[in-house]
């Protein structure tokens, strides 16, 4: 049963990260603007950041798709999120006007077309989903599963190169 | 020690401790396969970083060393009044960091702020342009462009507005700026891509027929620069030319002015209006 609820959170978030991914890696020009638009960060960081992220989430999609390593994509994940709030956060704090661009667009907009509580709210919404496989990792149809039943070691093996 | 192997031995660690009885895992130390997965896990992720930041600036700096394509107004001429013409059928000169097109004589002036990485303003010239340039042609209109760096920023890497404000302004020098303003235009760089770089800009002055060596060392030192900074921090807190852009209060581009006055181009029909009430 919490496999299951487990198992949920983790194609939960594995859409959120393949949804948006694609949509900011189909147009890198686009991720520029919206990621400029924080004012956060000098031109070679924005440049870099604008071409890591979509491929980041479209990896971190992947890797929850397949429930490989699923803990440690899962604090991954909680990080990437954390660093979103703290970055809507403070253009809220200092009164900028800017979409998030957390699923594609981005950039300006107008003041009264902020929505900076709304944005918050859904990424708090998916850490609770990654919050829950940092907690409780196992879940259904993970290759994790697979992997780790399957283990019946033969001889001891020294994992520290010590012989 | 390498990166990796370290990561290997602390993610060991940080697993043996986070299942909270290490003392069971340490005898099973064939248990690997955590510890595996956690190496794939972290090549997998920094493979898509860095990856993905190669892949982006490879497809953005695939424009490098390309050619912006050569229009020019001659067909207009020849749309307009059946002769061939070019840029020389009237005055071209350029007034500190504006442009002045058109005759003396010319019964309206309107002041043109523009950016040209500016979408908006592509709109405004696919729209208006001709019209414009018809208008110049037989000495009704005249124009003052103030090519602005307003998207300094929204170039990968920044400096495509001032690069290409700068340009424009060389193109003047040389007596060529309609059809550098007008290629310039037809080949408009998206908003965050890389733009053209400034030995483009050059190349394409010298496609449009630009001579004179100076043009491209003007481009390439960036001659006008600090001159179009100071009119752009004056010109966008010039008070006459506030207008509510969504909901809020500033300068955008594109403006059209005449005197103090900001034009409404919301209506197809400004132009007229412009021309049939000149005072």
């Amino acid at each position: 049963m919490l496999d299951g609820i487990g198992a949920v959170a983790r194609f939960g978030l594995a859409a959120v990260w393949l949804v948006s991914g694609f949509i900011k890696a189909s147009d890198l020009n686009q991720t520029y603007i919206a990621v400029q638009a924080y004012d956060l960060l000098p031109a070679g960081a924005v440049s870099a950041v604008a071409g890591a992220v979509p491929f980041l989430e479209l990896a971190l999609g992947v890797l929850l798709l397949l429930g490989l390593g699923t803990r440690l994509t899962a604090v991954v994940s909680a990080v990437v999120l954390l660093a979103f709030i703290g970055a809507v956060a403070q253009a809220w704090a200092r009164g900028l006007s800017i979409d998030c661009g957390c699923f594609g667009g981005g950039g300006q907009v107008s003041s009264g077309d902020t929505s900076y509580p709304q944005e918050i709210a859904r990424d708090i919404g998916f850490l609770v989903l990654a919050g829950w496989l940092i907690v409780r990792p196992r879940t259904l149809f993970a290759m994790d599963g697979w992997l780790t039943t399957r283990n019946a070691p033969v001889e001891p093996v020294d994992t520290h190169g010590r012989t | 020690m390498g990166g990796a192997e370290r990561n290997e031995r602390k993610r060991r660690q940080a697993q043996l401790g986070s299942r909270g009885k290490p003392a069971v895992a340490k005898h099973k130390p064939a248990d690997r396969k955590p510890v595996i997965i956690g190496v794939v896990v972290v090549v997998v992720l920094l493979g898509a970083v860095l990856g993905g930041v190669i892949y982006t600036s490879n497809k953005k700096n695939a424009t490098e060393g390309a050619n912006i394509a050569a229009k020019d107004t001659t067909e207009l001429d020849n749309a307009a009044t059946g002769a061939a013409g070019d840029d020389a059928n009237y005055p071209v000169q350029r007034d500190a960091a504006a442009v002045l097109v058109g005759q003396k004589s010319a019964k309206v002036t309107l002041d043109l702020y523009e950016d040209f990485l500016c979408p908006v303003c592509h709109e405004f010239e696919n729209n208006y342009g001709d019209a414009l340039t018809q208008h110049v042609k037989d000495g009704s209109l005249r124009l003052r462009y103030h090519m602005l760096p307003l998207l300094n920023n929204s170039s990968d890497p920044p400096g495509y507005s001032m690069d290409s404000a700068n340009a424009g302004l060389c193109a003047a020098d040389a007596g060529k700026f309609p059809a550098f303003h007008l290629s310039l235009y037809d080949a408009q760089p998206a908003e965050g891509s890389r733009g053209w770089d400034k030995q483009q800009l050059a190349k394409l002055g010298q496609d449009l027929g630009i001579t004179d060596a100076s043009f491209k060392s003007c481009v390439e030192s960036g001659k006008y620069d600090s001159i179009i900074q100071s009119v752009f921090d004056k010109t966008r807190t010039t008070a006459y030319l506030q207008q509510d852009i969504n909901g809020q209060t500033g300068f955008g581009t594109p403006t059209v002015a005449k005197g103090h006055e900001v034009i409404d181009t919301s209506d197809p029909k400004w132009l007229d209006a412009v021309l049939a009430n000149p005072s």
